[in-house]
């Protein structure tokens, strides 16, 4: 383990000379937290040494422990400083302003892997964001990152977030209960039906949650983003069967993008939300997919759901888009903001998508001129 | 929006968990022998800090899980809950597991967390060994999830 953090380190020295300036923080990061697993080792060695045979499972397990961090550090956090080119600018600097803009984030660095749309977001460590490698380089698909960054806003505030989906399951269970007087081995094995569907918002709530974060601060480029990215998926985003329903962390495609569109349109996009929900139902016809829940979701429990999801948007305060940086806003001077910018990308793509990809080159380059981090002092 | 996140942040709680039972452990053995170990004392209370709070967290959600069914385990996601279930499984098995924080509650665990009484020391070890026992196993799961198996 000595000699894999010696090589560790070895590699990160080398990896400084052609180091991205948006990567810096991750980077001293990185070394700081090398650092610290080396002298854990060596704090292990000296426990090992002082020979009191007690203390030997202690020293064991503290040598596992420390072995899957460095299991971790190989597998994810080294190769966004290893892979690093400069193509992996875009995404990084658009990731550095948004952990920039929220107070509880700031101090967050980000880095950048290959992989589908995910993030690691642990307050005490720097965010990774996962991408496809096709998407990086687009800008089409980088507004995803916002559903992402509400995991991390999410973990930022997790008591206060934990409370309000624990009240939206308190109240989920007065309606489900509402009517129910059977008290038979029937009503019992309705009790654990209601339970599971009940365990299973915890986490229906923490991703719808996160679709309004996306929302809240990508605005339509979001809603597109997400509709175009899952829309061609499969049957699966249209529909699950009940057993798979239960217990499952994410809800139907589908309902989120209900839930999206509801959000648009109580946001004044009332055109974005029928236009949503049309490509989507016209999709489901051709696959030939009824919208059932199986008593998961009724539209019963939308103005239940998406009141918590207010309050906890409300508890976790994301930068909401700007009206000059949506809608009609194509001739607004470009800013360090990106939200502009993606909204730009789809105007252009659903208006003419013969020259978008012309458009996103030229785009690109302008803001990465106007964000080079020398100018702008972006962290 | 990949389900990855939820394996991560549990993984990464077992490992600060696992880091603390051991901190504290080592230093009330050393103290116990009568090696100075006075470097880790700040890192011992930090761990008494960390493992108050986990508890704190696990508490409501064993509450619940203990009622076997008659409500739902609210409040918690699908790792914490899993967990729970452990710990009543475990409170189960006195084969295994007979210190007291599983022949009461994890409150034992915390006012042993919080005495200075020297005497209350082996029972705070028992206690810290077992609860390892338990998070070794939970964290196999996150490991296999997030680093995959060789």
């Amino acid at each position: 383990m000595v000699r894999d953090l010696e090589r560790l380190g070895e590699a990160l020295h080398q990896a400084r000379a052609g180091l991205l300036p948006e990567l810096e923080n991750f980077y001293l990061w990185l070394v700081a937290e090398c650092d610290r697993l080396q002298r854990d080792v060596t704090q292990n060695l000296h426990d090992l040494a002082l020979g009191q045979p007690t203390i030997l499972p202690d020293v064991l397990s503290n040598t596992q422990v420390i072995n899957r961090q460095l299991n971790l550090f190989n597998r994810y956090f080294l190769s966004p400083v290893l892979r690093a080119d400069a193509e992996d600018c875009l995404c990084l600097r658009l990731l550095n302003w948004l952990h920039a803009q929220h107070a509880s984030t700031s101090h967050l660095p980000v880095a950048l892997n290959d992989g589908d749309f995910a993030s690691w977001p642990y307050p005490d460590f720097p965010t990774i964001y996962f991408m496809p490698p096709s998407a990086q380089r687009r800008l089409l698909y980088l507004p995803l990152f916002f559903h992402e960054f509400g995991h991390l806003l999410y973990a930022c505030h997790k008591p206060e977030m934990d409370d309000l989906i624990l009240a939206l399951q308190e109240n989920l269970a007065r309606y489900l209960a509402a009517g129910t007087q059977r008290n038979d081995l029937h009503a019992q094995k309705e009790q654990e039906h209601r339970n599971a569907i009940i365990q299973t918002w915890f986490d229906w709530g923490q991703e719808i949650f996160c679709d309004a974060v996306g929302f809240v601060i990508g605005g339509p480029a979001f809603a597109n983003a997400f509709s175009f990215y899952f829309r061609v998926r499969g049957r699966e985003q249209y529909h699950s069967k009940p057993e798979e329903l239960l217990g499952s962390t994410h809800p139907v495609t589908w309902l989120r993008i209900r839930l999206i569109a509801d959000r648009a349109r109580r946001m004044g996009f009332a055109d974005l939300a029928d236009e949503l929900e049309s490509s989507w139902q016209t999709i489901a016809d051709g696959l030939n997919v009824r919208e059932d829940y199986y008593g998961l979701y009724d539209a019963a429990l939308l103005p239940v759901v998406q009141q918590t999801i207010d309050d906890m948007l409300t508890e976790a305060s994301p930068r909401p888009f700007e009206e000059s940086e949506v809608g009609s806003a194509a001739s607004a001077p470009l800013t360090s903001s990106p939200i502009l910018l993606v909204n730009q990308a789809w105007e252009h793509f659903l208006n003419d998508p013969e020259s978008y990809s012309a458009w996103e080159i030229t785009a690109t380059n302008l803001w990465m001129e106007t964000t080079r981090p020398s100018q702008s002092g972006e962290g | 929006m990949s389900v990855q996140w939820l394996s991560v942040q549990s993984f990464q709680h077992s490992q600060d968990v696992l880091s603390a039972i051991n901190a504290l452990s080592i230093h009330l053995k050393l103290a116990a022998a009568g090696v100075s170990d006075e470097a880790r004392g700040e890192q011992a209370r930090q761990a008494r800090a960390t493992l108050a709070a986990f508890l704190e967290e696990l508490e409501p959600v064993v509450t619940e899980t203990e009622r076997g069914g008659a409500t739902p385990v609210v409040g918690a996601n699908p790792r914490l809950r899993q967990l729970a279930s452990s710990f009543v499984k475990a409170k189960h098995n006195s084969y295994r597991f007979h210190s007291e924080l599983f022949r009461a509650t994890p409150s034992r665990l915390k006012q042993l967390l919080a005495s200075s009484n020297v005497e209350d020391r082996a029972a705070l070890l028992d206690c810290l060994a077992e609860l390892r026992v338990l998070m070794e196993e939970h964290v196999q799961t996150d490991t296999e999830r997030v680093l995959g198996e060789f």
